[in-house]
């Protein structure tokens, strides 16, 4: 027993792929059995046994319905098993007359009134679960079933049923019985059509339900077209039969439960086996005539033509509606381009405007950078002008202090407008070869003064290291941002060595200090713009959080990286690495 | 070579700039002539040709740009050296005054030693017949 994963369930197109569940396998092959076995027995046993397969079919369709579908869908499988044991009942009725009176029922009989009642409740059946299919809208499938119907009405009226009027028959009873068999069978015809074209399809279920239609159809018009000859045990009984059996495991197959799922692939498509359906069903008029001046018959004139006049009509009707489904669907699809085309000039002109703004921006930087930066030149530069020229020590002192804050407050400027400008993504490199051998030593002796301010010694070791391609000033920038660092977070009496070592491609820059050490929740956000220490912020450590903002674009700018090593109390190591090619 | 005798121009829009380079300049050695906008120092450029100009780029009616190119495009006053000084320090500020034809670029604030020193190098080179801009 195969157990179908939930995937395999979830609809008709993967369930096909199911192989037939065994019990149905089984009850397959017994109905076989049972069918040969019917073959071996006499006349009077056939007749019961005949009996006895229909009503276990009968049976097992209501057994299956109730057991694979729940009580709102199980109608289309109530109508089969009523349909089929209509033709049971009829058939149990001969049974009695050949069993007890040894003779057939007179015709008509009861018998016919429950086989012909039978035949619209399977049509019935059938159409309710090609509805639930769906898949058209209900004016194409009018239609669709329509020009199906008058083609095989028109087929089958000139050669299964108005034969009938050319036979002699005891009663006028007995002729009308006889026709409405063939005229019920349209019905039948019509639902096998409609699901060998209908979009659902895979289902081993929905496959078993076909054929049971099939063998049935089948067999009424081999009988229609040999009724003289015919007599029960007939190997037409062996069609009808397996009908009975293999509608009985239609509805006992679990798949059946997916019957009415649409496989989603042949949804909504005018498919091609349903255009060839509706091609054929248009051209029975001419192929009727065709075939029945080839046959010498009397051409059925009045009836061909009203048949073909109706299929023209309808034909042209879904012609209509096909036309207007292509012209709603070109005025929906203009309507997108449109939508899409102003939605493409809306998003031009939303650049234009980014970039308008982004111009802006930086016009803005360049105009702050202008303003700040202008009376600052007038303060340091006479401030420069008055500590050249001052003699007094004291004055000299307040004048450098004044010195010192202008210089403090350029590189403040310097480095907002520069975290400013790296907000739009613009870090500009003049490069150039550099040795950053000098660059290092250059950069200690220049805060060689703060180190000693702060009782900080400053050691280095450097080794020759190859040149690389980038920009001196911004590299600067970087060794003097992370040297001032390691000073300010350097209590008195401690240590910032800076070493320079080449290894393989890269050259490794580390600053360390003997500070306070960087606690590993900060370690993260290190490098985030404005982001200051918490111990900056406890010993009031100046700084606008920008430095290592700016260092690490710097870094990045030049194709290397830079991280941080050292625990908390042991002092901080920043590691520079920057490529050499 | 001696600064003595050689002519500056200076213009600057920020009478407090101007004073202080004018100041520097003269301490230097060189005569100074000074402008506050563009236009003016166009005007003193033609007519008392200085060896060398140091223009601020943000100025009124002119800017620094609009002076260099005058003088660029002028035979007579091709000759005469330019330094920008400028609080615009951006890299595009720099290379546009570079391309357009400065022989120096110098940000605001400026250290007095350097301009004298940048402003020495440049007349010095330019009394030899060597190409200028190195």
């Amino acid at each position: 027993m195969t157990t179908p994963t939930i995937s395999e369930r979830a609809g008709p197109g993967l369930s096909g792929r199911l192989p037939m569940s065994n019990a149905t396998t089984a009850f397959i092959a017994a109905g076989a059995l049972a069918i040969g076995l019917y073959f071996l027995l006499p006349p009077d046993g056939q007749s019961v046994f005949y009996v006895v397969i229909g009503a276990s079919s009968v049976a097992a369709i209501f057994v299956g319905s109730a057991r694979n579908l729940p009580r709102a869908e199980r109608l289309p499988w109530q109508l089969f098993g009523l349909g089929l044991a209509g033709q049971v009942a009829g058939d149990a009725i001969f049974a009695v007359y050949e069993v007890s009176l040894d003779r057939e029922p007179p015709s008509p009989s009861v018998a016919d009134v429950f086989y012909l009642a039978g035949y619209p409740l399977l049509a019935i059946g059938v159409l309710l679960i090609l509805r639930r299919l769906g898949g058209q809208t209900s004016r194409t499938a009018i239609l669709d079933t329509a020009i199906i119907f008058s083609g095989v009405a028109l087929v089958q009226w000139v050669f299964f049923i108005d034969p009938y009027n050319h036979i002699r028959f005891g009663t006028e009873g007995a002729r009308l019985v006889a026709m409405g068999y063939p005229a019920m069978d349209v019905l039948l015809l019509v639902a096998l059509a409609q699901l060998l074209v209908g979009p659902g399809g895979r289902a081993v279920a929905y496959r078993l339900l076909l054929a049971s239609v099939a063998l049935w159809v089948v067999a009424d018009e081999i009988y229609g077209l040999n009724f003289d000859s015919y007599q029960g045990g007939d190997w037409i009984d062996a069609l009808w039969l397996g009908s009975y059996v293999v509608w009985a495991a239609a509805a006992l197959e679990p798949s059946m439960a997916h019957i009415a799922e649409a496989d989603r692939r042949r949804l909504p498509r005018l498919t091609t086996a349903r255009l060839t359906l509706l091609a054929a069903a248009s051209f029975t008029a001419p192929l009727t005539l065709l075939i029945e001046r080839a046959a010498h018959h009397r051409a059925h004139a009045f009836v061909i033509a009203l048949g073909g006049a109706a299929l023209a009509a309808l034909v042209l009707l879904r012609l209509a509606g096909l036309v207007h489904a292509v012209e709603r669907a070109g005025l929906a699809e203009r309507v997108a381009r449109r939508e899409a085309e102003q939605a493409q000039q809306l998003l031009a002109y939303q650049n234009q405007q980014l970039l308008e703004i982004d111009r802006q921006k930086d016009e803005f930087v360049s105009s702050i950078s202008h303003e700040l930066r202008t009376p600052l030149t007038s303060i340091a530069g006479y401030v420069e002008l008055l500590l050249e020229e001052e003699q007094d020590t004291g004055k000299r002192g307040h004048l450098a202090i004044v010195e010192r804050n202008a210089d403090r407050l350029l590189a403040l400027v310097s480095d907002l407008l520069f975290a400013a400008r790296l907000q739009y993504g613009r870090l500009e490199l003049e490069r150039s070869p550099v040795d950053l051998q000098t660059l290092v030593r250059q950069a200690m002796d220049s805060a060689r003064p703060r180190a000693q301010a702060a009782s900080v010694v400053l050691g280095v070791e450097t080794v020759d290291v190859p040149k690389i391609q980038g920009e001196p000033a911004k590299l600067a920038q970087l060794l003097d941002n992370l040297i001032s660092n390691a000073i300010k977070f350097t209590p008195r009496d401690g240590r910032v060595d800076v070493r320079l070592a080449a290894r393989d491609t890269m050259i490794r820059i580390e600053v360390s200090d003997t500070g306070i050490g960087i606690p590993d929740e900060e370690r993260e956000r290190l490098f985030e713009r404005f982001f200051r220490a918490q111990a900056a912020l406890e010993r009031q450590i100046q700084g606008t959080g920008l430095g290592l903002y700016i260092s690490k674009a710097i870094v990045e700018a030049h194709g290397g990286r830079i991280g941080v090593d050292g625990a908390p109390g042991e002092g901080t190591t920043f590691v520079v690495e920057l490529p050499v090619a | 070579m001696s600064a003595e005798g050689r002519l500056v121009l200076c213009a600057d829009d920020d009478e407090d700039i101007l004073s202080l380079v004018s100041l520097r300049l003269r301490r230097a050695g060189f005569d100074v002539a000074t402008a506050t906008d563009g236009e003016e120092a166009v005007q003193i450029a033609r007519s008392r040709r200085p060896a060398l100009a140091v223009l601020d780029v943000m100025m009124p009616r002119r800017t620094g740009y609009q002076v260099l190119e005058e003088l660029r495009g002028d035979e007579s006053l091709r000759d005469i050296k330019v330094i920008l000084l400028s609080a615009r320090v951006q890299e595009s500020d720099v290379a546009r005054g570079l391309d357009a034809g400065a022989d120096a670029y110098l940000a605001k604030p400026f250290k007095a030693q350097e301009l004298v020193a940048k402003i020495e190098e440049l007349l010095g080179s330019g009394a030899s017949p060597e190409p200028a801009g190195n």
